[in-house]
């Protein structure tokens, strides 16, 4: 019996997006958590059961980047922390993930030094991600981090 | 015949891969192209393991996924300058989701999930042909008769469980390759359950090539896995996953005919 409570807020479809806002130690032992956060937020705005899967496997994948650009980066500061932004819209959802590694996490494009081995997961990542949502975007963040920015629309398209 | 300056790998492995790719395209040799797939066959273990929380054993996975290897060895144009990973990447990607679609999920799931697992995927079928799209997770708890809630949870749970993995290795008493106990693991094949249908099954049989003849009587009159067909015709194991491919497809092909 869905939707029983009243007290279930929908978002109302007007100018006022739901923000549901999560931050995670810099570790991949959270990134489950902001997968279930997401299936919690994108499951309720009408995206099929393979769409949903999609959005968190591109959430993942942009956690997992960030948490490889801070292991690469490591200076000593710390783990930092991620945080996770899901804005529900009318027919979309735009997921927001920061890393804040306070060390100017630069390794975005190609300024990788490290040993290419035939596969790099970060470019990969980032195509998985193109491939999984409808729209992809990537900035660096003047205080050091990254923030990536992903948008499903709920129809399918 | 060109030199063109080199994508985003410099001097990288992608260069030797690229001059394969280019006597591949004009020459369109069988082992090249054996070569080629075999060469990237790390690239669908990767994104097969992006996708292996969601209850296929990862073996299926990367089995799939090589089918899209294959399709774009056989269409890349290494003078178009693209990266073969980036263009691989999405027909891979694009064989696995597709693989998704049609499957459901299973196996040490806790009863109770494992079964709410299991109505909740048949309902996911039937609602899919009904609706002609993918449900959502509304529309399933509706049909189910359970919570949106619940069904999250059997869905999202059901992943958490499935904690013992298809590649453990399992130990037995012949080897040099441990099998995973993904390869115990009996599966419907889909594809076989459609030919049963048909009464000429073992006519069509009969006109494959041999080798073609002998992996699929192997693989499913006598129930061997594809690494124990491999080991018997002393080839590999991707070679019997692309023979068998390729064996079920002329099936297809001369059962329809």
């Amino acid at each position: 019996m869905p939707d029983e409570e009243p007290g279930t807020p929908v978002p109302p479809g007007g100018e006022d997006p739901g923000v549901v806002t999560l931050t995670i130690p810099c570790a991949p032992e959270y990134v489950g958590t902001a997968r279930l956060t997401i299936l919690g937020v994108a499951s309720r705005m009408g995206f099929s059961y393979d769409q949903v899967e999609d959005i968190r496997l591109a959430v993942g994948e942009a956690c997992t980047n960030a948490i490889d650009r801070v292991a690469r980066g490591g200076n000593g500061s710390g783990p930092g922390s991620i945080t996770i932004r899901s804005h529900v819209e009318t027919g979309r959802l735009t997921i927001e993930v920061e890393d804040h590694t306070g060390n100017g996490a630069a390794a975005d494009g190609d300024a990788q030094a490290r040993p290419v081995e035939e596969i790099d997961p970060q470019e990969l990542g980032a195509l998985l991600m193109e491939i999984l949502v409808d729209e992809v975007a990537v900035e660096p963040l003047p205080e050091g981090g990254t923030l990536v920015r992903l948008t499903k629309y709920t129809a399918e398209g | 015949m060109t030199t063109r300056p080199l994508s985003s790998s410099p001097g990288g492995p992608d260069t030797d891969a690229e001059e394969l790719f280019r006597l591949y395209g004009r020459d369109r040799d069988e082992r090249l192209r054996e070569r080629l797939v075999a060469m990237h066959q790390n690239l669908v273990r990767f994104l097969a393991g992006k996708f292996a929380n969601r209850g296929e054993p990862l073996e299926d996975l990367v089995q799939v996924g090589t089918i899209g290897l294959i399709n774009a060895v056989d269409r890349y144009d290494a003078d178009r300058g693209t990266k073969f990973s980036t263009y691989a990447t999405p027909t891979i990607v694009g064989e696995i989701r597709r693989y998704f679609r049609d499957k459901a999920w299973s196996l040490k799931v806790p009863r109770r999930l494992q079964e709410l697992n299991q109505v909740a995927n048949k309902a996911v079928d039937v609602l899919s042909v009904k609706l002609g799209r993918a449900p959502t997770v509304a529309e399933i708890a509706q049909a189910i008769g359970a919570s949106e809630e619940e069904t999250l949870e059997a869905m999202e749970l059901g992943n958490a469980y499935d904690t013992v993995s298809l590649d453990s290795r399992m130990s037995t008493e012949t080897e040099s390759a441990p099998m995973t106990l993904a390869e115990f693991v009996g599966g419907e094949d889909e594809t076989l359950k459609a030919l049963e249908r048909y009464g000429d099954l073992s006519a069509a049989i009969e006109s494959l090539d041999e080798r073609e003849k002998v992996i699929i009587t192997l693989r499913f009159f006598k129930d061997l896995s594809q690494a124990e067909v491999a080991k018997r015709l002393n080839i590999s194991q991707m070679h019997v996953s692309r023979l068998q491919h390729r064996a079920l497809n002329n099936l297809k092909k001369l059962m329809s005919s």
